[in-house]
């Protein structure tokens, strides 16, 4: 048996949303002069545009640097960066499982956050060496031994040492690099054994076909040896192996504890999954990997194109998306007033944004988004029990015993002057109060059970306008309780349109009923004919406006003759109303789908 | 059927709703541009042989403002170019407080016999938050100079503070003064006039206000006698104005001037917006045409159900037949179907029902295929 090479250290790094984590990426890469200044753009590693419009990260990007350090050594950094969000916590196992060791970058003017927390002890259960390191003190705000203190006590981590630093200005940052040679282990592993190489990502390149994201495990692998994974029989030919700087750098090999990537003209994105493991097809290693926790889809929508008939050019999009986010799952579904779609299950309300925003933006795909869902218990009379994510599919009134809904357990993380606003919150959302704490003199942690299906209209914008964005927010799925729900329909014109029904608590259907009529009132133009919008529990109508019918829309003055104008104007229009459905004899704008979950608070 | 429009782009000054093409400031230059007008109708002549015309309409701007003598110029150019027909429908368009006598006689004279005057309101006040320079004891000094000549009035509605009976008022003092056409538009608050400053403040009445104020005109309209024969246009018996029925019934027109539109030998183009522009073109033998496209058969056939379904008359489908050599229930048959409730057909002419005439946008945009 022989050890990879001691000069290998693969890590990655956590933090929160806004704590500097990509500046600081981008500091290490300069410093181990991957990147040369002038060509640096800012934040190398936020590749997608919407990543950087947003300023998180969302998918992982490795990179690969040599530093020469102070014992004379060249070593060989892997980054992987990783995600900060809440809902990202399964890309945040990905790479962890790629790594052995990760920088906890903690805002020296804010502390540690709630889901930053959340990622640590993920770190934890997957052995990984956690250097903290203190970001931002270059503010005038920056409390550095208090930082520390708080990693000390609420983590348990040594923070003595721990690196203090301004990404921002470039201060320190070769101190972070001498402590990650310091202090993460070396990988371990056999370049001997047949290959092991644990798939952490994967995309796909009109070129190459579809390309792997991999950490060596045992073995290695070049060119021309022919591969397979272990959960298809298929076998491929390698046909590029190499690392990334960020871009792809081919090389000759990858060898164990080493992170590169693998093109063997992989065609079909089904071929391999995110979690598996690649092994030689000739001498195959015994037994993958660990792979991957299966992560469970919390909020459902469905997706639907604008045009009916790019229903499989959607389902190439999703496809593709699904090839490098294990998490989207999708299966066809239709609704009378969209037609032909899929419901599509997210790990929370951002995925599914980002989601929709790839699909359009990347795939230049217009599409209509229903409202999200979560998926209940539904226990019938018949004693068939079953879980029902679309609102449409809910069985009639008359044939369910009873429900239950899924409950998460919130922790909420806040200066203690807005714990009043934030009880009111969870009070409205029918949350239970189980616990408050404070960390220290500036902050407390509540703990609430809230329902699910509270939390994913506007829970979280509402909490960060309530503490003017101090506040901040985890939640983990603990599991289901029984409760009082019904199916909230809504009648547009007399019909009911499917793609706006949704399930909701019973004391809750009244407000949300007229709320979501009000809604509608305001989204939908006037037509030629008056539209009753009502909504209704069980056939009683609840709540009703009307949208009244347009009276005047003829054209301006035609001066001496100018049709060419009045057409173009009516031209216009006409590009306009492509935006909308019809739902029977109503044309609806598509933005209304998603806009009824606004309040109107 | 085919017209000639002449564009005379200069006022006293300009209206605060306004955003036509026309120059406050730059009434020297009038004599300069009525030559280039003389001159493009001469480049045009060869062009147009054989064509005969059976309407003059001289717009603006106020075409009353410049010297009479220009208007009698081109009613001579236009003799001596083209082929204006025998009791052809001659129109000026005109403001209060700016003809007199010798103007009236000399526009007689040379056989104009509609004269088309801009009252808009005959409340005084409603006037001067439109930046009118007359008052409405003006109109009928100005009708009474016309004497018993065919006059038309404009009226606005959707003005600040209007209500239905100031409507009313207004039509009725047009009808005293023997106007027997009244063309009736709502204000519009374009983009970058000074009223839009007042639209943008909420103070003009809103689109259903705008409808209340049109029925109730309509309504009051035919009471007097004034029957509608187009979305804006009412008219006593026999005096509907010629000109403006050729646009809608999709005949051809000879526009002059700057900014002038024309539709002749299937095509459809405008002269340059800029007066610089329009005299540089037409002194170096130049078109000053800026648009120009020959309009497709398909849009052909939307232009006619546009500008047919307009008028009171609507559109006969055996005039559509001929013209296009197809039918145009198998041309438009998901429009039609979609909007067969706003829709009536007697004999085999179809048009807007009269109630859905003021929301014809959102029908004819089904049309657009």
């Amino acid at each position: 048996m022989s050890q990879p090479s001691k000069f290998i250290r693969n890590f990655c790094i956590i933090a929160h949303i806004d704590h500097g984590k990509s500046t600081i990426a981008d500091r290490i890469m300069e410093l181990t002069g991957q990147v040369s200044a002038r060509d640096m753009e800012d934040q190398l590693l936020d590749s997608m545009d919407l990543e950087r419009e947003r300023g998180i990260t969302i998918k992982l990007t490795p990179v690969r640097m040599y530093y020469t350090a102070k014992d004379g050594n060249e070593y060989e950094f892997n980054l992987i960066d990783t995600p900060g969000h809440v809902d990202f916590t399964y890309e945040v196992s990905r790479s962890l499982a790629a790594c052995e060791g990760a920088l906890l970058v903690v805002d020296a003017t804010q502390g540690i956050e709630a889901q930053t927390l959340a990622n640590v002890y993920l770190a934890l259960e997957n052995d990984l060496e956690i250097i903290p390191v203190i970001n931002k003190i270059d503010l005038a705000s920056a409390d550095v031994e208090g930082t520390k203190k708080e990693i000390e006590e609420v983590i348990g981590l040594d923070a003595s040492y721990a690196p203090c630093v301004s990404a921002k200005e470039g201060t320190n940052i070769e101190d972070i690099l001498e402590k990650i040679v310091e202090h993460i282990p070396a990988p371990q592993g056999d370049t001997e054994a047949p290959l092991k190489a644990l798939i952490f990502d994967s995309y796909y390149d009109n070129y190459k076909g579809v390309i792997l994201f991999v950490r060596i495990k045992d073995g290695s692998v070049r060119v021309g040896d022919v591969i397979k994974t272990f959960r298809s029989d298929k076998q491929f030919e390698v046909t590029e192996v190499g690392a990334f700087n960020p871009k792809l750098l081919p090389k000759d090999l990858l060898n164990a504890g080493e992170v590169g990537y693998i093109a063997a003209s992989i065609k079909s994105i089904q071929d391999v999954a995110v979690g598996d493991t690649v092994t030689n097809a000739l001498e195959p290693a015994s037994e993958p990997l660990p792979g991957y926790k299966k992560v469970q889809s919390v909020v459902f929508c469905g997706i639907y194109p604008l045009d009916g008939s790019k229903f499989n050019d959607l389902k190439d999009a999703l496809l593709k998306l699904q090839l490098n986010d294990a998490s989207l799952i999708f299966e066809p579904d239709t609704s009378v007033a969209l037609g032909f779609g899929f419901r599509c299950g997210f790990l929370g309300l951002l995925h599914m944004e980002i989601i929709q925003e790839r699909i359009e933006r990347e795939f230049n795909l217009d599409i209509i988004t229903t409202a999200p869902s979560v998926s209940y218990l539904v226990h019938k009379t018949d004693g068939q029990e079953l879980f029902v994510d679309n609102p449409s599919h809910l069985p009639e009134p008359a044939d369910i015993e009873w429900m239950e809904e899924p409950i998460v357990k919130a922790e909420i993380y806040s200066p203690p002057d807005y714990i009043g606003s934030i009880m009111d919150l969870c009070q409205e959302k029918r949350g239970v109060f189980k616990d408050m704490t404070y960390l220290d003199k500036k902050r407390v942690k509540l703990l609430y059970t809230l329902p699910l299906n509270e939390i994913i209209y506007d829970f979280f914008d509402q909490i960060k306008s309530r503490t003017r964005g101090y506040a901040s927010f985890d939640y983990e799925l603990i599991g289901y309780e029984r409760s009082e729900l019904v199916k909230l329909d809504i009648l547009l014109n007399g019909d009911v349109c499917d793609a706006l029904s949704m399930i909701v608590h019973k004391d809750r259907a009244y407000p949300r009923g007229r709320e979501l009529a009000e809604n509608l009132k305001d989204a939908i133009p006037r037509q030629l004919f008056e539209i009753p919008i009502q909504a209704a529990v069980g056939g009683k109508i609840i709540a009703r406006e009307t949208v009244k019918a347009v009276r005047k829309d003829v054209l301006a003055k035609c001066y001496g003759g100018d049709i060419t104008r009045k057409k173009k104007l009516l031209e216009k229009q006409k590009e306009g109303k492509k935006r909308m459905r019809s739902i029977g004899s109503v044309e609806v704008p598509s933005e209304v789908f998603m806009s009824i979950l606004k309040t109107n608070k | 059927m085919a017209g000639i429009y002449i564009h005379v782009p200069f006022c006293k000054s300009k209206c605060r709703y306004c955003d036509f093409t026309s120059y406050p400031q730059k009434i020297g230059f009038a004599d300069a541009y009525m030559a280039c007008v003389l001159k493009e109708m001469k480049l045009r002549s060869a062009e147009l042989k054989g064509k005969k015309f059976d309407t003059v309409y001289f717009g603006g701007g106020t075409p009353s403002v410049i010297d009479s003598k220009w208007i009698v110029g081109c009613m001579n150019q236009i003799r001596a170019c083209f082929e204006l027909a025998d009791g052809a429908e001659v129109t000026i368009e005109l403001n209060p407080g700016t003809i007199d006598q010798q103007k009236v006689d000399a526009y007689k004279h040379c056989a104009i016999n509609r004269f088309s005057i801009g009252l808009q309101s005959a409340i005084d006040s409603q006037l001067e938050d439109l930046g009118r320079i007359h008052a409405a004891k003006d109109f009928r000094i100005a009708c009474d100079l016309l004497g018993d000549a065919n006059k038309s009035a404009d009226i606005m509605i959707g003005l600040k503070d209007q209500s239905v009976s100031d409507i009313k008022k207004s039509i009725e003092f047009a009808s005293d003064c023997g106007v027997r056409h009244i063309s009736m538009y709502a204000l519009t608050p374009e983009d970058g006039t000074p009223i839009y400053t007042d639209y943008l403040n909420g103070e003009l009445p809103d689109a259903d206000a705008v409808a209340e104020m049109y029925q109730a005109a309509c309504k009051f309209l035919k009471e007097k006698g004034f029957l509608r024969y187009e979305v804006s246009n009412f008219a006593k018996s026999g005096a509907q104005s010629r000109h403006n029925l050729n646009y809608w019934r999709r005949g051809e027109y000879i526009g002059f001037g700057v900014s002038a539109s024309s539709f002749i030998f299937g095509r459809r183009f405008t002269n340059t917006h800029d007066l610089d522009d329009y005299m540089k073109c037409i002194l170096s033998n130049h078109y000053p045409v800026v648009d120009d496209a020959l309009i497709d058969p398909q849009d052909a056939r939307f232009e006619k159900v546009m500008l047919a379904l307009r008028t009171e008359e609507g559109l006969s489908l055996r005039e559509y037949k001929q013209e296009f050599g197809t039918d145009f229930a198998s041309d438009f048959l998901e429009p039609l179907k979609k909007n067969a409730k706003y829709l009536e057909l007697t004999n085999s002419r179809i048009k807007i029902k009269d109630e859905f005439l003021y929301v014809q946008n959102t029908i004819l945009i089904d049309f657009l295929q």
